[in-house]
């Protein structure tokens, strides 16, 4: 007689009642020594989280890449978040399966007459098992929601592959849930042997296991980058208006006082600024300088944008960053931070989902540069003039360009004039008028007025007389607000404090000077200014921000707006067509009617995702030195 | 000849000397000389080891009560041997490194001889247990023995002989005829000690599953054994189709490795007071003789 195949000959055994166990091997080996069921329960609760690190891990960092632009760059980085991600499920799978473990075998134990024991023992065991089940696949279902939902929907064959996992592991945890209530139930002589209990061998355990293993490995190198191309951007049709606009952004600045300077005539350029179309930004108690800004650069809330706060974390091992949004996620940041897990980071481009008002304005073909902007690195090489909130940096750290600066070839020349334009930016902040005031205070003014002075010079120097768009970010006044004002003032003797207003009041008057010059960058022709202010980290949240619009089609009004709106207004002044999708259209009323009789508010469906976020690093990176210059400001601690 | 680990030396001592007494010497009587001559020959105790064991894990100490169920369950293999070997069956000449009882006393003396221990076996479980447990013990020898077990095993061994077989018709022999008495041992050791039904359970699933690995190496010595050193002839099974029939050596080695594995894992539930069941096991798996 020939020899058959042992697999053949094993499969024969198995259906005979033979090579099964009736218990499953991995989750009780490790039980196999303790006497008493909470031992049972916990040695089996162990290999439960192993389990469920092990297939969780992957699963998840499928769900976190889609909720976390940017966190993903490479495989790597996907092998390194799912063991993160599995050592967290891990110990939270094997925390909450044994309560569960231990609920369930209470239940079973519950006084009953012995005829109807075992039944009730493998039903409460079951029960048990089909509640963690259900509550497993329930959040895998839920993530995968997510995920597709944030990723712009996905395919039947994916999201089948998906639901095959989940289902896969839901079995796995639930059934492992189960034996081990009845492993705990026998060892108190209650329990009936685990049998008719589906996957109750190795045998099934094993390929099932590493059918959801593989299958989330693959969903996850499947979603991952790289791997499917950005879609074409929509084609933008423009009907030009013929404006060219001039955007300056001024945060920290406080409309009650620039009022009192206007009436006293000491800021002419935002008394002229302020003259003719102006809108009250709705109340907006949100003072995080980089989702503030993104939002209204984007026409979108956070949650749509991605940028969700200025300080986010690079996790150890990843090339991506984990964004920070929530009060209990400072408290982990905190711990991870101590553990080396993580250390903090400045919110950056890559993290953002869709496209800013200047890169769509360059895409549509515009001349465009925008300055020191929030989480503007890394600087695409196609949007126009880029000088990103790194630029600085980078000036004053010659070395390779890591995308600081776009195009490249104005990195050259801002390098070569670099020298004189911070000897005129320091002269410049030592002309502050802040006489009589204490040495801590005008330190933290001239440092602000150095940095504002700096960034006008830059705009200035990008600018060569042709652009259609440019937008300059000012955050000097915010800094030195915050310094005096916010945490760090909070320590100022009374003199000190009593000081602050009038060596303030002086700083708006520097400002003033400096939007005068940047106004100048475009033609008076055809010109829109464009003046944003918003009230900056240490105002009260009573505070209201300012848009205010000056040129020749602009109407003498006042009207309110939300944040949100500041966009699509800038982009319908160029005469671009608004997107459907964002969150607010453009506020015409701003307009004279014959301008908008003209130039009617066209509309398309998206401007599409900003692109590939993720990127190789190139050049000599600076995110030590971003951090420490961040900190050195008062943006983090 | 029984080589066994050390650890089951006290028990299997603590059975032989039982079974001194379990047939009395009867000077004169040749059929019990035949019943002493097979009973009280050098052996592993293999089936009144796992009694004694399987009493200990549901109850310490337990195995001293199951002593006599361990006897009768020797007794009873013991009589399936001697009939297992007479000319009109496998016609072995050797059996536990002696000749066969029906060599020394004669085919007529044997076959009495073999009644004689079952019924010996039998009259033991009914004096050494309370009624309820004897009826249940009694159940349980009489199905490890009947239409389901060592006979009806035996019947289909027999007329199987010098005809192929197929995989189903192999498994039930060795059920019936090995592994039928090795789960009446465990169960009924677990009976002893008042071991409860999912207890049992667990211990009937160990016994399933290590009955057929010591079958399979009982196949894989009769190709691969030396007489001197199992003590029976070897290639007596020439005729007969084996597990190595149907897997060859290396793969029939495998599958008994897998049995005892799956057998020490259905002891899971016991925790470290299976210790002895899981090195019998491990010693079944292994065992050379």
């Amino acid at each position: 007689m020939s020899d058959r195949p042992l697999d053949e000959l094993r499969e024969e055994l198995r259906a005979r009642g033979y090579l099964d166990a009736r218990v499953d091997r991995f989750v009780l080996g490790a039980a196999a020594r303790r006497e008493r069921p909470l031992g049972v329960a916990a040695a089996a609760s162990i290999r439960i989280g192993l389990l469920a690190g092990v297939l969780l891990g992957p699963a998840a960092a499928i769900g976190l890449r889609s909720r976390a632009p940017g966190l993903v760059t490479n495989a790597l980085d996907a092998a390194v978040l799912s063991v993160y991600l599995g050592v967290l499920f891990g110990i939270a799978a094997s925390i909450l399966s044994g309560l569960a473990i231990l609920a369930g075998s209470a239940i079973a134990r519950r006084p009953g007459s012995d005829t109807t024991r075992p039944r009730r023992h493998r039903r409460a065991a079951a029960a048990t098992g089909v509640l963690v089940g259900l509550a497993c696949l329930a959040y895998l279902t839920l993530w995968w929601r997510t995920a597709s939902g944030l990723a712009g929907g996905t395919s039947i064959a994916s999201s089948l592959a998906a639901i095959t996992v989940a289902v896969t592991i839901s079995l796995l945890l639930g059934h492992a849930v189960a034996v081990t209530i009845l492993a705990c139930l026998v060892r108190l002589g209650l329990a009936p042997e685990v049998r008719d209990l589906p996957m109750s061998s190795l045998r099934s355990t094993v390929p099932l296991g590493l059918v959801a293993l593989a299958g989330a490995f693959g969903l996850l190198l499947a979603a991952g980058p790289g791997t499917v191309e950005p879609p074409e951007p929509p084609r933008l049709t423009v009907v030009p208006s013929g404006l060219r606009s001039v955007v300056l952004a001024v945060d920290g600045a406080d409309p009650e006082i620039i009022d009192r300077l206007s009436g006293a005539g000491r800021v002419p350029t935002f008394t002229s600024l302020l003259g003719q179309g102006v809108a009250t930004i709705a109340a907006d108690a949100d003072r995080d300088p980089a989702r503030v800004w993104t939002t209204i650069a984007t026409g979108q809330p956070p949650d749509r944008h991605g940028i969700r706060a200025l300080e986010s974390r690079e996790v150890a091992g990843l090339a991506g960053r984990l964004r920070a949004d929530s009060s209990g996620w400072a408290l982990l940041a905190g711990a991870t931070d101590v553990l080396r897990l993580t250390r903090p980071a400045i919110a950056s481009g890559d993290e953002r989902l869709i496209p800013t008002f200047w890169e769509v304005a360059a895409r549509a073909g515009f001349r465009s540069a925008a300055v020191h902007w929030w989480a503007t690195w890394p600087a695409p090489p196609h949007s126009g003039i880029v000088v990103s909130d790194r630029a600085i940096l980078r000036l004053e750290h010659p070395g390779a360009l890591d995308a600081e600066i776009a195009p490249a070839a104005l990195y050259e020349r801002l390098q070569a004039s670099w020298p004189d334009r911070r000897a005129k930016a320091i002269a410049r902040a030592e002309r502050l008028n802040i006489s009589g005031v204490s040495a801590e205070t005008a330190a933290a003014l001239r440092r602000s007025a150095e940095l504002d002075a700096t960034i006008a010079g830059l705009a200035l120097e990008t600018s060569d007389g042709t652009l259609d768009l440019l937008t300059v970010y000012l955050p000097g006044l915010d800094i030195a607000q915050s310094a005096l004002s916010g945490a760090a003032g909070r320590g100022l003797t009374p003199a000190a404090a009593a000081e602050r207003g009038p060596a303030l009041e002086r700083y708006y008057e520097f400002i003033d000077g400096l939007l005068a010059e940047i106004v100048t960058a475009i033609p008076v022709k055809d010109r829109l200014v464009v003046l944003m202010m918003q009230p900056g980290r240490a105002a009260a949240p009573a505070t209201l921000g300012r848009l205010a619009l000056q040129g020749p089609v602009v109407q003498s009004t006042r009207v309110t707006l939300a944040s949100t709106a500041i966009a699509p207004t800038l982009l319908y002044a160029l005469g671009l067509p608004i997107a459907r999708d964002l969150a607010a259209g453009p506020a015409t009323e701003l307009f004279d009617p014959a301008f908008v009789a003209r130039y009617p508010v066209r509309l398309m469906d998206t401007y599409g995702p900003r692109g590939s976020a993720a990127r190789a690093r190139t050049g000599q990176g600076l995110d030590r030195e971003m951090i420490e210059r961040m900190r050195s400001l008062g943006y983090v601690r | 000849m029984a080589s066994l680990p050390a650890r089951f030396e006290p028990c299997q001592a603590e059975v032989s000397r039982a079974l001194e007494t379990f047939v009395p010497d009867a000077p004169g009587s040749r059929v019990v000389l035949a019943m002493r001559y097979t009973l009280l020959a050098p052996s592993k105790r293999v089936r009144a080891i796992l009694a004694m064991f399987a009493a200990d894990v549901c109850s310490a100490g337990g195995a001293g009560r199951a002593r006599a169920a361990a006897c009768a369950i020797e007794a009873i293999h013991a009589a399936s041997l001697m009939l297992d070997d007479l000319p009109s069956m496998d016609n072995a000449p050797l059996r536990r490194g002696r000749p066969a009882a029906h060599i020394v006393f004669g085919e007529a003396v044997t076959v009495l001889a073999a009644f004689g221990l079952l019924n010996a076996a039998f009259a033991s479980l009914a004096k050494s247990y309370e009624p309820p447990l004897a009826a249940r013990l009694a159940g349980v020898a009489g199905d490890a023995i009947g239409l389901d077990g060592l006979v009806a095993g035996q019947a289909e061994d027999v007329l199987a002989t010098d005809a192929s077989i197929n995989f189903d018709t192999l498994e039930r022999i060795h059920r019936r005829k090995t592994g039928a008495l090795f789960g009446a041992a465990a169960v009924a050791g677990g009976m002893t000690a008042g071991g409860n039904e999912y207890e049992l359970a667990a211990l009937s699933a160990y016994a399933k599953n290590l009955g057929l690995a010591f079958q399979i190496v009982d196949d894989l010595l009769d190709v691969t054994g030396d007489p001197a050193e199992t003590g029976k002839a070897t290639r007596t099974d020439a005729r007969k189709t084996t597990f190595v029939s149907f897997s060859g050596v290396a793969g029939a080695r495998q599958l008994a490795g897998e049995l005892c594995d799956t057998a020490i894992a259905a002891l899971a539930p016991f925790g470290s007071r299976a210790t002895g069941l899981t090195e019998l096991a491990r010693f079944v798996a292994a065992r050379r003789l």
